[in-house]
């Protein structure tokens, strides 16, 4: 099963840093962290929590005309890394189909060699981010009566 | 009523005075590595708990001779005045600071109020990352007075002597492996230790601007706990990050003797074979 073309794109790369490179990249997704949209500031109750993660996260996923999810994100500036990990699955799977998204296995950053630079329960919170992700995608495709 | 050490913290204003200070070293160690990255205090170095400091095939802290190199390498003297601080009220301050004694670096403080306080008060922040002339550290070989390994920890325990579980009132009761979609944290068994008493972390701090507590309120919260100075404390958590702060606090601002922190912590006692579990 493949991943989605641009986070495929995104695995690969990782799989060739070195641990420094891996960490200046991750700085660099953090950086570009999207601003939420003004409808979804203070609306973290109509968002999906990731518990998961020892920041509070927040993710929504909105579905546009051709069936993709774009995905907005509330995640505090005082966590770069969960920042930077919750941008690089956005990049990834934005304006996929739910059904794509659904089928990104678990364990698709295992390649990403990313315990070299990141602690475990952070790994566990990037894992949970796309379980989130999941969830949201699960309920968009889900037949509205 | 003051505290006890009060020359092992800081203010912020102090650090301010003495960002060019050559004697002094201000370090940021934070639960986030990559926030050194987006700003941190003009001339501080990082030292980041996971990638500098841990052993990378055992777990374990780097060796005497690592550590030797990593201090060399960010200009550390022997006599040099460290100042930690760093986000999450200074847990992961106060974890380097607890390893720098370990390897014989007595000279270090606590800023008091960390990342957070630092930002209030809109001070400068930079992202440009410093170098120092390298220096010759030379280590002390481990202080184990200052580190509980697990068999202390048991004979604490059967001698129901005193143990304080720093982690939150779910984690100590076990609740929280339990919790339905919640990530494998690294440990098979839930509880605590048996006799351990739980005094959250966060209780020694104020919530507001991640400063200590004063020293009276400090010292009501442990005492009314049954965690007094004439006895041996050991504190634990998940991995010792958190107990290294109530470590700090017992040690420095209330002046406990023989405080120990057990960096096995849960992830360790809630998988080893055999060892007593409460809930």
């Amino acid at each position: 099963m493949n991943l989605p073309p641009k986070l495929q794109e995104i695995v690969d790369d990782f799989a060739a840093m070195s641990r420094e490179e891996k960490l200046e990249t991750l700085i660099a997704y953090a950086e570009t962290f999207p601003p939420l949209p003004e409808h979804l500031k203070n609306a973290r109750s109509q968002m999906e929590p990731v518990p998961e993660c020892m920041t509070p996260v927040f993710l929504f996923g909105e579905q546009q005309a051709d069936g993709g999810i774009i995905f907005h994100m509330d995640i505090p500036p005082q966590s770069p890394t969960v920042r930077g990990l919750a941008t690089i699955l956005a990049n990834g799977l934005n304006g996929c189909q739910p059904d794509e998204i659904l089928s990104v296995p678990a364990d698709f950053f295992l390649p990403m060699n990313l315990q070299e630079a990141i602690s475990q329960q952070r790994l566990n919170g990037f894992a949970g981010i796309l379980a989130h992700m999941k969830n949201i995608a699960r309920t968009i495709r889900a037949p509205k009566f | 009523m003051s505290y006890a050490h009060p020359e092992s913290i800081v203010e912020t204003e102090w650090v301010a005075q003495h960002l060019n200070d050559p004697g002094v070293r201000i370090i940021e160690s934070d639960e986030d590595p990559l926030l050194y990255a987006m700003g941190h205090i003009p001339g501080a170095v990082q030292v980041d708990w996971f990638t500098t400091l841990q052993h990378p095939l055992r777990r374990d802290f780097i060796t005497k001779e690592q550590f030797e190199e990593v201090c060399s390498s960010l200009g550390i003297a022997n006599d040099t005045t460290l100042v930690f601080y760093g986000d999450k009220s200074n847990w992961f301050a106060c974890y380097a600071l607890w390893l720098f004694q370990y390897y014989g670096h007595q000279n270090a403080k606590i800023m008091n109020g960390g990342r957070l306080k630092w930002e209030q008060e809109k001070r400068p922040l930079t992202k440009d990352v410093p170098s120092y002339p390298r220096t010759t550290y030379k280590a002390k070989e481990p202080d184990k007075s200052i580190r509980a390994f697990r068999d202390e920890v048991l004979t604490q325990s059967n001698e129901r002597k005193p143990l304080v579980d720093v982690r939150s009132p779910k984690e100590y009761t076990g609740e929280l492996l339990h919790m339905p979609n919640y990530p494998q944290e690294g440990a098979t068994r839930g509880g605590h230790i048996p006799g351990a008493v739980n005094i959250p972390w966060a209780m020694a701090v104020n919530e507001t601007d991640s400063t200590f507590k004063p020293a009276e309120e400090l010292r009501a919260l442990y005492e009314g706990q049954g965690i007094k100075p004439d006895e041996k404390v050991i504190a634990y958590c998940r991995i010792g990050e958190r107990s290294s702060l109530t470590w700090f606090v017992l040690k420095y601002l209330l002046g406990y003797p023989n405080v120990k922190n057990y960096d096995g912590s849960w992830t360790e006692w809630g998988n080893l074979v055999d060892a007593p579990i409460e809930k």
